[in-house]
């Protein structure tokens, strides 16, 4: 069983306090992502579920066991390090099996765990070979199978990817999911790449600067972001915010003024509103089209990226700064050339001046039915 | 490094001026060296001849002969020099190597302040300590004995031996060590299957810089702590070519250089690791 629970858990340097009490349950055979930007205590809050930094305040629950005093190995947890952190003098096979060895275990069982394990990952043909000769993601691969050898319950993997090319990080990602499905264990995974987050996890922790700033699945994330925070940091290129007042509030819906001109009802609602109230409206750039919508937004590219797929335009709006948008690959659009986008209100996000998002009463499980010839 | 590449390329001014200034070190360098290998050919005779002639006339390796017959127990100063050096690198390695770790790997209040302090105690030569040094083997009845030679050879050889191999484990990604105390294993068992291995280089340049050091300090400490002949180490050996009337100089030039004999191979056969030791990590890989 791999059934870890945080409570109040708090992290002190010194003085300096990094992480501000964590309360975060995850159940068994999840896999997790913890992900915000460098700095956030991401790495320090998996160093402390790891064994490795003294928890400074609160518990931390595996299986109901309060493990804040044990060593890693008596937690039942393995680890993945950015770095591979591989033995260069030991060939794959020794350093696969250098937790068995630590543990004594005797010869015949050691050799069928390292075979077992080397096969889930496809290192049988590399045992007899030293690190020095693997390839980036060969060398991944080794360290994974230092993890799984012993079996443990709970695997933590800290930016396992990030030293990959974007070729190989897209293949160990497939690779990392289906091992997760194979072995069905607990994963709490690190990375502050957005798409390792969305693409990989059950459920996204989204950290701030030492705080949960919220928990969901990938897509509950995307639709109905927290804060301010998330909705900027989930998606990418990241959302669109224009300022925008308050009008007036019912049950289903709110109205706005848009700091860009033209008022807009938006059906998403929350208790403190009151009409006068200084709002943030939250656009993504793929809900901005060139078809007519619910309001328009005139903007003059001064960048067009054009990816093929999809073409990212970004033009200067005096209140807002940056705005980006992401249109169809063939989309007639040109720098310096003004052109009119639209957006609908449904794809609208609203934040209150605390940065707390407002409540959506917006269908986003049911896929919308495309539009033929749209 | 690539030979051909361009920052590696030289106008043939270049290489000549730079062949030159090595020339003229090596000379700087090796000229006492030359000169002693050419006394060391000569009769006795034709080194007091004027006017003085650098190369042998009829010069024959006769001296390397007769050192032996002239000092007969010359074979056992060498043992001495070579048994005391021996020791001496051994029982620095054991003291050394798990202090380096804690160094290197264990944070504990006072950490600058010791390496700081041995850095002091290198600034003392040996000489300056003697008369306490003389007092303290006398009290413990270490005078006249390999003892003599080898306590005070470790205790000036430690400070620069934990330096060095300290600043190597340092260079060592402290994410080994994680990895090794996440799957289990304790410091002991992190030192002898993960640091020990990785800092193999960096023990055999500490091994080889203890061994010299330890060959040429011997003098001092030899001179002073031990008047027994079958204990003697080489340098004050070749004192017993200085005879009543006259120096054997070229058999004395000649058991100089078969004495640093042996340990020239060993450094020799060791080289490799020497050059790999001390520029391993300089540059990132």
């Amino acid at each position: 069983m791999g059934q870890l629970t945080l409570t109040g858990v708090k992290k002190r340097f010194e003085e300096l306090e990094v992480i501000h009490g964590i309360d975060l349950d995850i159940k068994d055979g999840e896999f997790i992502v913890f992900v915000g930007p460098s700095g956030c205590g991401k790495s320090t809050l998996l160093r402390m579920i790891c064994g490795l930094e003294e928890i400074s305040a609160g518990d931390c629950l595996i299986d109901g066991t309060r493990v804040n005093d044990l060593p890693p190995v008596k937690r039942g947890i393995a680890m993945v390090f950015q770095s591979y952190a591989l033995y260069p003098h030991m060939t794959v096979f020794e350093n696969i099996a250098f937790p068995l060895r630590v543990e004594k275990m005797p010869k015949a069982e050691l050799t069928d765990r390292v075979t077992r394990a080397a096969s889930v990952l496809q290192l049988d043909s590399r045992l007899h070979q030293k690190p020095g000769n693997l390839s980036g993601g060969q060398r991944q691969r080794v360290a994974i199978g230092r993890a799984i050898v012993r079996e443990p319950s709970i695997f933590l993997f800290d930016e396992p990817l990030s030293n990959l090319d974007a070729a190989l990080r897209a293949e160990m990602r497939i690779e990392l999911t289906a091992l997760h499905q194979k072995l069905k264990a607990t994963m709490i995974y690190v990375t502050h790449d957005q798409v390792e987050a969305m693409t990989m996890a059950d459920r996204i922790v989204v950290l701030d600067a030492g705080r949960i700033s919220q928990v969901g699945a990938p897509l509950e994330l995307y639709h109905t972001p927290d804060n301010l925070f998330v909705a900027g940091f989930i998606g990418n290129p990241r959302m669109n915010f224009i300022p925008a007042t308050c009008l007036a509030t019912s049950a289903t819906g709110t109205r706005v003024e848009l700091a860009t001109g033209g008022t807009l009802t938006i059906p998403a609602t929350r208790a403190n509103a009151t009409p006068g109230m200084s709002l943030t409206l939250g656009i993504r750039p793929e809900h901005l089209t060139l078809a007519p919508a619910d309001t328009t937004l005139t903007i003059t590219p001064t960048v067009v990226e054009r990816l093929g797929v999809n073409t990212v335009a970004y033009a200067d709006l005096p209140p807002i700064g940056t705005l980006s948008a992401l249109l169809p690959g063939s989309a007639p659009i040109a720098p310096a050339q003004p052109v009119t986008l639209s957006f609908k209100a449904t794809d609208c996000h609203l934040f209150d001046d605390q940065g707390q998002a407002f409540t959506r009463h917006v269908d986003t499980v049911t896929p919308v039915p495309e539009v033929a010839g749209a | 490094m690539k030979k051909n590449a361009m920052i590696n390329r030289y106008r043939w001014w270049e290489m000549v001026l730079m062949y030159l200034g090595i020339a003229l070190f090596l000379f700087f360098i090796l000229a006492p060296f030359i000169e002693g290998f050419l006394v060391s050919l000569k009769p006795l005779g034709l080194l007091f001849s004027t006017p003085y002639k650098f190369f042998p006339e009829n010069g024959s390796f006769a001296a390397y002969r007769t050192m032996w017959d002239s000092v007969p127990g010359f074979g056992r100063y060498i043992f001495n020099s070579f048994f005391i050096s021996t020791v001496i690198t051994i029982v620095v390695l054991v003291l050394v190597v798990p202090a380096s770790y804690a160094f290197a790997r264990i944070p504990f209040p006072g950490t600058g302040a010791l390496l700081g302090a041995f850095l002091a105690v290198n600034m003392f030569s040996g000489a300056v300590l003697l008369i306490p040094l003389f007092r303290l083997m006398r009290s413990y009845g270490l005078l006249n004995t390999y003892w003599a030679m080898i306590v005070p050879g470790v205790a000036f050889l430690i400070p620069t031996a934990i330096w060095l191999l300290q600043t190597y484990m340092r260079r060592i990604p402290k994410e080994l060590d994680e990895a090794a105390y996440v799957d289990g294993a304790s410091h002991v068992y992190i030192l002898r299957r993960v640091i020990l291995p990785l800092a193999m280089p960096g023990i055999i340049v500490v091994a080889i810089t203890t061994f010299i050091g330890a060959y040429a300090q011997q003098f001092i400490f030899a001179l002073t702590f031990n008047s027994k002949t079958e204990f003697m180490p080489l340098p004050i050996g070749l004192f017993a070519y200085f005879g009543r009337q006259e120096v054997v100089w070229n058999e004395l030039m000649a058991a100089s250089f078969v004495g640093i004999a042996p340990a020239m191979i060993l450094i020799f056969a060791l080289q490799r690791y020497l050059v790999a030791g001390l520029t391993a990590g300089a540059v990132k890989q």
